[in-house]
């Protein structure tokens, strides 16, 4: 599949998933926003918002420390 | 014997007013211009450390912690004798080096639901420099009732990033939802100095930004800066309708 990452375009195989595409990259769930096309995806949705060709994925961690 | 003359306040703000879009009536408003700065570690320090410089006239310190000596590493205002100290006097004694008629409130409290108000009440702006998840919520629930805009910044690792909130929609529970319980401290995952630095200072930019009514706003915007690859990003921030935080649908 064919992703746009971060504003880079990546292909990735054998992912369907918005929550497969965090574990690709070994992202917790735990500690991320994830938007898809502009929207983001609530947390408890990540596992079943499945992935469509050519979308536009952001993976933004959150930065805690101070 | 201090023998050194006295900046005065247009010294401060004469590069200011030649910048392109400063009005010379909201440079006069820094001197008046109130910012609470919650958390007093290497963001809060370097934000503190050139709104002082730049003329900024008050500035409320909120921090419970004393200080150590691995802070050295990255809280540029803290020298070695001050070790032990609590960080808010130790910072307010620096800056008051920097600028003698800044006025410094020191506060040794750790912001919770319960004082937050009271702490905050003559802030115009406030920023984050906390390190817990905790009291981030309660900055973002205030940012919604106050309608002051708040700053977040967090550094650790080589990443740093600042998101601005006013009045929600975007809020920072819009963006990450809970952030409570999240563990993300610079103990565990060790931290690049000066990437801390360049959070505050991002922070003490937008503060600016405001108070002079210039440029375009970190608010709804996030900020985020990649020190291992030197890259930096700023991400629009849709709001939620299902936020349970600052969507109208959704009070709190």
């Amino acid at each position: 599949m064919t992703l746009t990452v971060n504003g880079e375009p990546k292909v990735i195989a054998a992912v369907t998933t918005v929550g497969n595409l965090l574990d690709h990259f070994g992202v917790s769930h735990q500690t991320v926003a994830v938007m898809v096309d502009g929207v983001i995806i609530a947390r408890e949705h990540v596992g079943n918002t499945l992935l469509r060709e050519g979308a536009s994925i952001e993976i933004i961690r959150f930065v805690g420390g101070g | 014997m201090d023998c050194s003359p006295v900046i005065s306040d247009k010294e401060r703000v004469r590069r200011l007013v030649s910048l392109p879009g400063v009005k010379p009536e909201r440079v006069a408003r820094l001197r008046d211009t109130t910012v609470a700065i919650v958390g007093v570690g290497g963001i809060g320090q370097a934000a503190a450390q050139h709104l002082v410089a730049q003329g900024v006239g008050r500035i409320i310190l909120i921090d419970p912690d004393r200080v150590e000596a691995h802070n050295l590493s990255r809280q540029i205002l803290l020298t070695p004798p001050m070790v032990g100290q609590f960080k808010v006097d130790a910072a307010a004694e620096r800056l008051w080096e920097l600028s003698p008629t800044v006025q410094i409130e020191q506060r040794r409290d750790q912001l919770d639901e319960a004082n937050v108000d009271a702490l905050l009440q003559e802030a115009a702006i406030v920023l984050d420099g906390v390190d817990l998840g905790q009291p981030r919520e309660v900055l973002n629930r205030y940012a919604m009732r106050s309608g002051k805009p708040v700053f977040f910044a967090g550094a650790t690792g080589y990443e740093a990033q600042v998101f601005g909130v006013h009045g929600g929609q975007p809020c920072l529970t819009c963006l990450f939802g809970s952030v409570a319980d999240v563990e993300d401290d610079c103990a565990a995952t060790g931290v690049l100095g000066p990437v801390v630095g360049m959070a505050g200072l991002v922070q003490a930019q937008e503060v600016l930004k405001w108070v002079l009514q210039v440029g375009q706003s970190l608010v709804g915007r996030l900020w985020q800066w990649d020190g291992f690859s030197g890259s930096t990003r700023i991400i629009a921030i849709p709001s939620r309708t299902d936020c349970p935080v600052c969507s109208p649908a959704h009070p709190q």
